[in-house]
């Protein structure tokens, strides 16, 4: 049986996806190093000790993501926005809209029956609308990513805030801890910016079928329940895999690809 | 190639110190509404301004306000660190609401770092329409900036310069349209990088020298092989761009080729030639505000639309790069009305909203492309 | 934008909104309190109109007359035109055309709604104009592309050459919607012939594409009516003006915003002469014991807002001005430049007259009226050029003994922003204190009102002017 991979080096984490026969055997994520390669180098090794493998065993790796110019082990490249499409396509095999909130960008593509993505907008601003921007918002906060995606629930009031720029917003947020208002409803602010920022993207594409989010913020359900009341449309949940290995998938699938498109090379 | 390449990669090139040590003039403009065939026919080197070469923006961000297109900023940095001392006259237009600002910027930074306004500083009203009074208006305004180029550089514009200067430019026009026969061809056997090279290089040589390089360089494409490997072939269009180095970050190791566009800087309407005989004045401003139609114009989205399509068609265009600088409402909104109206026509699109100058964002810039690239496979 | 608001017509809920309001004060106090309570997010700014007195309910009445005039102009048999607010509508009224003024409807959807219009100006976004566009247009304007208010015959707009970014959200809402569009074109000079003749020229072209798509031939008696009420109109906002020279200003900061925004959305109908009287009266009664405006009754300082108010929600700016006792001398959006009045004797040439003896007598009056209208009078050339925006505001703000000069746009105001900071290095050479505020007037998204008031209240802390 061949063993494909997929790495994405992304801004903020790096991720690898090792695939057998269509299955994820084996899989890894780490913070972002300020190196690529290096990224890509310790996120592989991860990843190969979860499946119990080595470097060698893998026939064919496509590479993605910002750093996917400086991986040393990979064959191919694609773009984050083709392996998104594919990676989606796998998870939810209806999709047809799908939504990634990357580390510092944000894409909105629509894709066809086989995950090629047919149009897609990508986000020109600075951090705001971007994983990052929640970071730096829950840095502030002094919690985790993780909790502030549990914000939202608790707020009937959440704060506006200046959406337009992570900086103005962080000095806005500042303020409100200052002035003493309730945490939630200023996690439920930040969230609500975040989506109506991710929300005008989507909407750009006009959204189609099921939708699916990727990337990291697929995890934080304040953001995916404010966006899903402002396009009005359920945002499909997947168990399938981790919605942030989106891109890493595609990238595995892309692998394989090629391997069938070489005599011999395939299953 | 060389010779374009080096012409537009610089502000200052060589043709233009050339010019300047044989003692004569030289005026900037910075919109593509300014016939320069009126400072050809006054034996002026007509130099269209560029914010090349900037690499910061502290004088830029000065007087700009931070809501503004980095076009202009670019400019006023050059302006304000000397890059442009080689003027001896400047022409602002309000091509836009940020570059008629350039004529407050320029001449209040003028008070804080000398010697950077020259003493013939002038504002070239363009009107916002054609019809009748705009024309009007238009006319009247060639004949002031005349009157003021005659006064300050002691000079004298006749009908019969104006003519020759008209015949010289369309001697260029011509040759250009061979080069866009060229890139029409299946096969395409030029770079659009080579091609933007060349058509800039006409708005900053002097224009006798770029007639001549022109014939050369076409004689030498005539015999050219195709480019090698099968290409997928993009038109650029949007914003003002000047960058050779964009050109370059889609083109080189890519499997595009951009076989045309729709900017102010390349090939627009070039293929245009100015009638010769006739009120050369009136002949100029026929063409100069009727037939390059920019979304300053307003209201004639069609027409822009009409325009696309005949180049698409042309062509054979397989995707369209809407760019637009940001802060330009302008392009960014036009390209929202083409994205709609193109996609619908089967033509994949994508929009991207950048800085103008060095690019330093080529990473998310070639993410979109590459991934755009991806899509129309 | 999100989909339940695609369910409701815009133009219907805020005329509504505004009938229901303009109804209220006529009831008694208990009834107005009542009332009250089921404005909660309106409740800032009904406070303000219902305690204006009868200025106030002479505000809403209008209001809520221009948007009854929307909804019911179809039936009428009427075409309704989207234009700009530096455009005297007596135009359109005088060829039986409804205006819909995108600013002043944004201005009044950010008053009013508690999350502004911010879904209405996604949505122009969404369809394909670029973010940074101006949120004065995309705001209304977005319900219009969205195709939930009335339907549009036609645009006009008159900013092409001072506010370019103006005109191409008009452009695209004429291309968006597939509409006849029509553009005045302003040059970079006023007051000399060559440019009078030019708006001349530009108006009749204008009057053509007005009878070419309202099938009707413009009626020169009814216009001449109209330019009169408009000039007496104009006449009551004189008096009013020269009462910003008076200290303290008898009139609160409400009534800036009443006289403009009827100005430019209701000039040559009766409800706008009775809301002008009423102020007026008000503001001479209150002149002649030496009262202030503002609800202290103290006036601690005197600003001149140099461009535009700030308009989100429930009228934040203005109750902000009212605590701390700031009265402001106008903004660049108050003055309309008649020949007689005050301001214009000190700048020479820059004031209109008027004349209605003959059809031609008339449109060169509305082209020099309407190119003396805000923004495109004073920003259409460079700023310090003669009677452009430099000497303009210093002339105000000496003669109205402003203090402090405050500039409020928006992001999207590249004709501004492409040179206040000199602009305003210019002013403070000048003697006066400058702020230059980073928000947009329109949209809280930008800069939240809690970060624009700190900053405002750290410059008066910071220049000892409060």
């Amino acid at each position: 049986m061949t063993i494909v991979a997929g790495c994405d080096v992304g801004s903020l984490t790096s991720k690898v996806v090792i695939m057998k026969s269509g299955r994820i055997v084996g899989s890894a994520i780490i913070k972002s190093r300020p190196k690529p390669k290096e990224s890509a180098e310790v996120v592989m090794q991860a990843a190969l000790d979860t499946a119990g493998l080595n470097m060698d065993d893998i026939a064919r790796c496509t590479g993605t993501g910002y750093g996917r110019e400086k991986i040393s082990f990979v064959r191919d490249i694609r773009s984050e926005i083709s392996c998104h499409g594919k990676g989606a396509r796998w998870l939810l095999p209806s999709v047809r809209t799908i939504i990634d909130i990357g580390g510092q960008d944000c894409k909105a593509m629509k894709v066809d029956g086989d995950g090629r993505v047919i149009h897609f907008v990508a986000n020109d601003k600075c951090a705001s609308g971007t994983g990052r921007f929640l970071e730096v918002m829950a840095g502030v906060l002094g919690i985790s990513i993780e909790e502030l995606g549990m914000f939202s629930t608790g707020s009937n009031a959440p704060v506006t805030l200046a959406s337009t720029c992570t900086v103005w917003a962080q000095a806005d947020v500042i303020k409100f801890i200052n002035s003493g208002v309730p945490f939630a409803d200023i996690g439920a602010g930040i969230n609500g910016a975040m989506a109506k920022r991710v929300a005008i993207l989507a909407n750009t594409v006009k959204p189609e079928g099921d939708i699916l989010m990727t990337g990291g913020v697929a995890k934080n359900t304040g953001v995916v329940n404010t966006l899903e009341k402002l396009l009005g449309r359920k945002i499909k949940k997947t168990r399938k895999a981790d919605p942030q290995m989106a891109g890493a998938i595609g990238a595995a699938l892309f692998s394989m690809e090629k391997l069938k498109n070489i005599p011999g090379g395939g299953e | 190639m060389h010779f374009f390449y080096d012409a537009v990669t610089r502000i200052e090139n060589h043709a233009i110190t050339r010019w300047k040590q044989s003692g004569k003039k030289v005026v900037g403009y910075t919109c593509s509404y300014v016939p320069p065939e009126i400072f050809h026919a006054a034996g002026i080197l007509p130099v269209r301004l560029r914010g090349i070469e900037t690499d910061g923006m502290e004088i830029g961000d000065a007087y700009f306000g931070p809501f503004i297109c980095s076009f202009p900023k670019c400019l006023l940095q050059q302006a304000g660190k000397g890059e442009f001392s080689f003027l001896d006259g400047v022409l602002i237009i309000p091509g836009c609401d940020a570059m008629r600002r350039l004529d407050e910027c320029w001449r209040k930074a003028g008070e804080d770092h000398q010697g950077i306004v020259p003493t013939w500083f002038e504002y070239f009203d363009v009107p916002h329409k054609s019809e009748v009074h705009g024309m009007n208006w238009f006319v009247q305004e060639i004949r002031n900036l005349i009157e003021r180029i005659e006064r300050q550089f002691g000079v004298s514009v006749t009908g019969t310069a104006l003519r020759e200067s008209i015949r010289e430019y369309n001697r260029g026009r011509r040759l250009l349209k061979t080069v866009e026969t060229l890139r029409a061809e299946k096969n395409v056997r030029v770079s659009g990088t080579d091609v933007f090279s060349a058509t800039i290089a006409g708005t900053v040589l002097p224009r006798e020298e770029y007639t001549r390089q022109l014939e050369k360089w076409l004689e030498d494409l005539s015999g050219r092989d195709p480019l090698e490997g099968e290409k997928k072939r993009l038109m650029v269009i949007g914003s003002i761009a000047d960058e050779i180095d964009l050109f370059q970050l889609i083109e080189n190791g890519t499997d595009a080729v951009v076989v045309a566009e729709n900017l102010c800087f390349g090939v627009r309407y070039e293929g245009n030639e100015i009638p010769v005989n006739g009120d050369p004045i009136l002949s100029l401003a026929r063409h100069y505000l009727e037939t390059s139609v920019c979304p300053r114009m307003f209201g004639k989205y069609k027409q822009r639309l009409a325009l696309l399509r005949e180049k698409i068609e042309r062509a054979g265009v397989e995707g369209v790069i809407l760019q637009n600088i940001r802060f330009c409402d302008l392009h960014g909104s036009e390209n929202g009305l083409f994205q709609r109206d193109l996609e619908a026509e089967g033509i994949p699109c994508l929009r991207l909203e950048r800085e103008y100058g060095p690019l330093k964002e080529t990473g998310r810039i070639k993410l979109r492309i590459d991934a755009f690239l991806e899509q129309i496979a | 934008m999100r989909p339940e608001l695609k369910e409701y017509n815009y133009d219907w809920m805020m005329g509504k909104t505004l009938k229901a309001a303009a109804m209220v004060p006529g009831g008694t106090q208990k009834e107005t309190d009542l009332a009250l309570k089921y404005l909660p997010y309106y409740h800032g700014v009904a406070d303000a109109f219902f305690n204006a007195g009868d200025p106030g309910i002479q505000l809403l009445k209008m209001l809520s007359q221009y948007y009854e005039n929307i909804l019911t102009a179809r039936e009428k048999g009427k075409k309704i035109v989207a234009t700009t607010f530096c455009q005297t509508p007596a135009i359109f009224y005088a060829m039986d055309v409804v205006p819909v003024t995108f600013e002043v409807l944004t201005a009044l959807g950010g008053l009013v709604w508690k999350r502004g219009l911010f879904d209405y100006m996604d949505y122009c976004c969404e369809v394909g104009m670029s973010e940074t566009s101006c949120s004065s247009q995309r705001g209304a304007m977005g319900a219009y592309l969205a195709r939930l208010g009335e339907e549009i015959d036609f645009v006009v707009c008159d900013t092409p050459g001072v506010c370019d970014t103006n005109a191409n959200a008009f452009s695209f809402a004429a291309t968006y919607l597939d509409k006849p569009y029509y553009q005045l074109n302003y040059p970079s000079t006023l007051g000399d012939d060559r440019s009078e003749k030019y708006h001349l020229d530009d108006y009749k072209e204008m009057i053509k594409f007005l009878e070419k798509n309202t099938g009707k031939k413009m009626d020169y008696d009814r216009l001449a009516a109209l330019i009169k009420i408009v000039d007496q109109q104009d006449e009551l906002i004189g008096e009013l003006e020269d009462m910003f020279m008076l200290v303290p200003v008898p009139m609160p900061p409400l009534f800036n915003l009443a006289m403009y925004a009827g100005r430019f959305a209701f000039c040559g109908h009766e409800a706008f002469t009775r809301l002008l009287s009423s102020m007026l009266e008000w503001a001479r009664t209150q002149a002649k014991q030496g009262h202030s405006g503002l609800k202290s009754g103290k006036e601690k300082l005197r600003a001149y807002m140099c461009y535009i108010d700030h308009y989100t929600v429930d009228m934040n700016f203005w109750h902000y001005l009212d605590e701390r006792g700031i009265a402001t001398v106008g903004s660049i959006l108050s003055r309309n430049f008649r020949d007689i009045s005050t301001y214009a004797q000190f700048l020479e040439g820059s004031g209109y007259g008027v004349d209605v003896s003959s059809p031609e007598a008339m449109i060169d009056t509305i082209a020099q009226m309407n190119a003396r209208l805000p923004m495109v009078r004073s920003i259409r050339g460079p700023y310090d050029k003669r009677n452009m925006w430099l000497e303009e505001t210093l002339a105000i703000a000496k003669l109205c003994h402003a203090q402090c000069i405050i500039y409020n746009g928006t992001p999207g105001c590249r004709n501004t922003w492409g040179m206040v900071k000199p602009f305003s290095r210019d002013l403070e050479n000048q003697g006066y204190p400058v702020h230059i505020m980073n928000d947009d007037a329109f949209d809280d998204r930008v800069e939240s009102w809690d970060s624009t008031r700190e900053r405002l209240d750290e410059f008066f802390q910071v220049r000892g002017l409060l």
